[in-house]
């Protein structure tokens, strides 16, 4: 493939353009096992620099990949075609605040984390709450629809979207959505950009809904002595009417992950849930944890803690926040993989989920967490494996295929957070059948010459295991 | 997989790097990313590149040890990363591979060279400690031996709260050997600091010392903050600063609360920044980065030297001697583009400051 460095040098200056490899090595992977390596690695940081890259991609058929923090677990930003890395996080200002109007204006590099601070003295946050918050992009949770610990209550990303400005795969501006909270008609382009994953254009700017924060919150903790029971007081709490703005499980691999990792002497139990309660009235969220901790002693939860001090809660809520990373830490050997990472079922089938995802794991040779925002049905698992080892991965694939298998006969959804990508595709593609023709349609409408983020999704390769060299060394 | 020579440190961090599940957390508050903002420049992004290395994927090249050289070894990742991978250790293998693949720069080799040649990173053989009788040995360190009248004012300090100093005729601790990735002259050194400074405890002036006395010599080493702070005399300076938490002080010894202390023992108001303590932003001048890109350095000390200014304070205290070297400079070209004051002063000074104002104080009272 011939790329014209010196013509995208031109456009956001030498500063901002690297060819080396040691920049396209860095820029091939993300938290996926998927490596590939792009040609060449573009910064912009205007709109009209990412028309001219665009226009310039397209008149010659170069692959562009979206990326912002690289911190997503599908492989949605590896460049599996080659071509051009898209580095948006120089885009990176908050255009303007409107805490009269509910929303924000921000460019896709913004930082989660940082916008909720600058938006911290006016009284408003934005909902969305991914664990990465700290170094996740708006962008990123954009092409992903992330979502987090508080989707239980806020919703996901798509809900947050009000509009936002996309750069077609032309070099097109266009202006999709509105600025307000209702918009009834047409066909609801700005929500269609959100998990698109960057294959239908690259959102410059976004119009996001805000939140008041909440003036009162607690939370709670309970442990229970089989998973069944705590699934189960997951769905009856949802059933009850309460609306925690969080209900979190971690099954006993992540709570000895955690320990392993953290130090935190969590209790050895088969699971653990946390909940929190938010609003503006104490009384409200006081009554509404006190309902949740006698569901909890309905379904055998023992050690029931609830607190409204900010540290006690920073502690409860430790372990959970820095589980994902700390499974690695699980056993001698074993690392931890982004694999069937993300499924979501029907709320009165977690319990059963979680039960068969150890059980096949179990069939399969390699471990297996549950854990995640339960609330809204949604089940974190990774795959702990010896990576080195090549029969390993034969098993990692089975498992994968099993899990998906039973989460579809359950109604669940391939992904619920995460994305699609590369690893989560061929499921995806199964689970999808009957609407994958209209997909391609679309993106066929969008992008004719399948330039961005190309084979993702519905054109992602069948095998996830051979679509691109995996990001691990394999020596047995 | 096979050990080759040309990754003969890196491999035993093989499960190390798989451990890191290249989440990106250590982007939070690296001081090197935030500034740059490309991915190759960050911890994780040093963690990719030494893995490449170690599988053949990339070879090495002066590129990828330019990379390398830019960190700062401020330990925030550490923090950062919830696996705890020891990106630290990675980094410095790494290093040590580039090295041996020479890679090394001249500046890197000047200073190496320096240490074998004198003792010390200066390459001065004039620099050398001023050996004294005493009772507690204290290790002063090469940042110090370059500022005997820093090194003069602590032992002042020392003996007017009551304790004795032992020193010796001592050489570099070897530390810019093992960030630097020299290994091997690493090893070569240690058996001479080891003549030269034969105890099991010491005192130190300089945090970096104070660290690399344990991890690199097994001395159980304490710095002389920490005596100080438990004997220092009250006073009444009336003072407002801000305080530096150097990196190796708060996010390395852990050493939190003890200048805090001794601060407000001597009456001084510290007034924290945006980033404090254990979160404290690095001052851009630490893992030999000054040799490397004394630009970048500055221009992270720039941005410490901002978060400074916003506390409203005009005076920043500081117990590191780097850390005041780079901030003064920034702080310098920062008074002079935008006519905005921030003082920088070492701790030690305010400690012999209070200590004077003690003693008037008491022959006032006397009087």
């Amino acid at each position: 493939m011939h790329i014209d460095i010196k013509k995208l040098q031109e456009i956001v200056g030498v500063e901002n353009v690297r060819d080396n490899i040691a920049d396209r090595y860095v820029y091939a992977s993300d938290a996926s096992v998927h490596r590939h390596l792009p040609d060449i690695v573009v910064r912009p940081s205007t709109i009209e620099e990412v028309q001219h890259i665009l226009r310039y991609a397209n008149d010659n058929k170069i692959p562009v990949v979206p990326r912002g923090a690289g911190s997503g677990m599908s492989g949605q930003t590896v460049p599996i075609a080659g071509g051009i890395v898209l580095d948006m996080k120089r885009m990176n200002r908050i255009i303007e605040i409107r805490p009269e109007d509910v929303l924000c204006k921000v460019e896709p590099g913004v930082i989660n984390d940082e916008l909720n601070r600058v938006l911290k003295p006016s009284g408003f946050f934005f909902p969305p709450t991914p664990s990465s918050g700290m170094i996740c992009t708006i962008g990123g949770m954009i092409g992903t629809n992330a979502s987090g610990n508080r989707s239980v209550k806020y919703g996901a990303t798509r809900d947050a979207i009000l509009g936002m400005k996309v750069v077609l795969a032309n070099g097109e501006l266009v202006t999709l959505g509105s600025n307000t909270r209702v918009d009834s008609s047409g066909y609801q382009l700005a929500k269609l950009m959100v998990g698109s994953e960057g294959t239908l254009g690259i959102v410059v700017e976004a119009t996001l809904l805000i939140s008041p924060i909440p003036k009162y919150r607690a939370m709670g903790v309970a442990n229970f002595s089989s998973l069944e029971d705590a699934g189960r007081m997951i769905s009856d709490t949802i059933a009850s009417g309460i609306t925690p703005s969080m209900l979190e499980l971690m099954d006993n691999v992540a709570i000895t992950a955690v320990n392993n990792a953290q130090h935190l002497g969590l209790p050895d139990v088969a699971a653990i849930v946390i909940f929190e309660c938010n609003g503006m009235v104490k009384e409200a969220v006081d009554h509404e944890m006190k309902r949740i901790s006698e569901i909890c002693e309905k379904h055998q939860g023992t050690g029931v803690k609830i607190s409204d001090d900010p540290k006690e809660m920073k502690r409860i809520y430790e372990g959970r926040q820095k589980l994902f990373p700390s499974l690695s830490r699980y056993g001698e050997g074993m690392v931890s993989t982004a694999l069937a990472d993300d499924m979501a079922v029907p709320m009165s089938k977690i319990a059963d989920a979680v039960h068969e995802i150890h059980e096949i794991a179990k069939r399969n040779n390699v471990v297996m967490s549950a854990y995640g925002h339960c609330g809204a049905g949604l089940i974190h698992t990774k795959i702990l494996m010896d990576t080195n080892k090549k029969s390993q991965w034969q098993d990692a694939k089975k498992a994968v295929k099993e899990v998906y298998e039973y989460i579809q006969a359950l109604g669940g959804t391939t992904s619920g957070e995460h994305g699609i990508g590369i690893s989560k595709a061929p499921s995806w593609k199964e689970e999808k059948k009957d609407s994958l023709a209209l997909m391609k349609a679309i993106k066929k409408t969008f992008d004719p010459n399948n330039i961005l983020n190309p084979q993702k999704l519905m054109d992602a390769p069948e095998d996830w295991l051979t679509a691109t060299p995996l990001r691990y060394h394999m020596s047995a | 997989m096979t050990t080759t020579k040309k990754t003969s440190h890196l491999q035993k961090h093989e499960q190390e790097m798989n451990v890191c599940i290249r989440c990106a957390y250590c982007f939070e508050q690296c001081p090197v990313i935030r500034e740059v903002q490309w991915d190759t420049e960050g911890a994780r992004g040093k963690v990719i590149l030494a893995y490449g290395i170690l599988t053949g994927e990339i070879e090495p090249s002066q590129y990828i040890a330019d990379k390398l050289f830019r960190c700062t070894f401020c330990r925030d990742c550490l923090e950062r990363c919830p696996s705890k991978v020891k990106i630290l250790e990675i980094i410095s293998s790494a290093r040590a591979d580039m090295v041996e693949a020479g890679f090394a720069s001249d500046i890197q080799n000047h200073v190496v060279q320096n240490i074998h040649t004198t003792g010390n990173i200066y390459g001065d053989k004039e620099v050398v400690s001023q050996e004294r009788e005493g009772k507690t040995p204290l290790f002063i360190g090469c940042q110090y031996l370059g500022r005997p009248n820093k090194t003069k004012k602590y032992i002042k300090i020392l003996e007017e709260i009551g304790i004795s100093p032992v020193v010796k005729k001592e050489v570099c601790c070897g530390y810019p050997l093992e960030v630097l990735g020299f290994k091997k002259e690493f090893t070569i050194h240690k058996e001479q600091f080891q003549k030269s400074f034969p105890f099991k405890e010491a005192m130190t002036l300089c945090p970096t010392c104070t660290i690399f006395l344990h991890e690199g010599h097994n001395i159980n080493a304490k710095h002389v903050l920490q005596v100080i702070s438990e004997k220092i005399p009250s006073a009444h300076l009336n003072m407002k600063v801000t305080y530096h938490d150097p990196c190796d002080f708060s996010r390395g010894l852990k050493l939190i609360e003890e200048p805090r202390k001794i601060l407000k023992k001597l009456g001084v108001d510290v007034v924290e920044m945006e980033t404090n303590k254990q979160n404290s932003r690095c001052c851009g001048g630490g893992g030999g980065i000054l040799m490397s890109d004394q630009s970048l350095s500055n221009d992270i000390a720039k941005k410490r030297i901002h978060e400074a200014l916003d506390t409203g304070t005009e005076i920043l205290v500081t117990s590191c001697p780097t850390c005041e070297q780079v901030l003064k400079k920034a702080a310098q070209e920062i008074g002079e583009a935008e006519g905005k004051t921030m003082i920088i002063r070492s701790i030690e000074d305010i400690i012999w400051q209070g200590i004077q104002e003690a003693k008037k104080s008491a022959e006032a009272t006397k009087a």
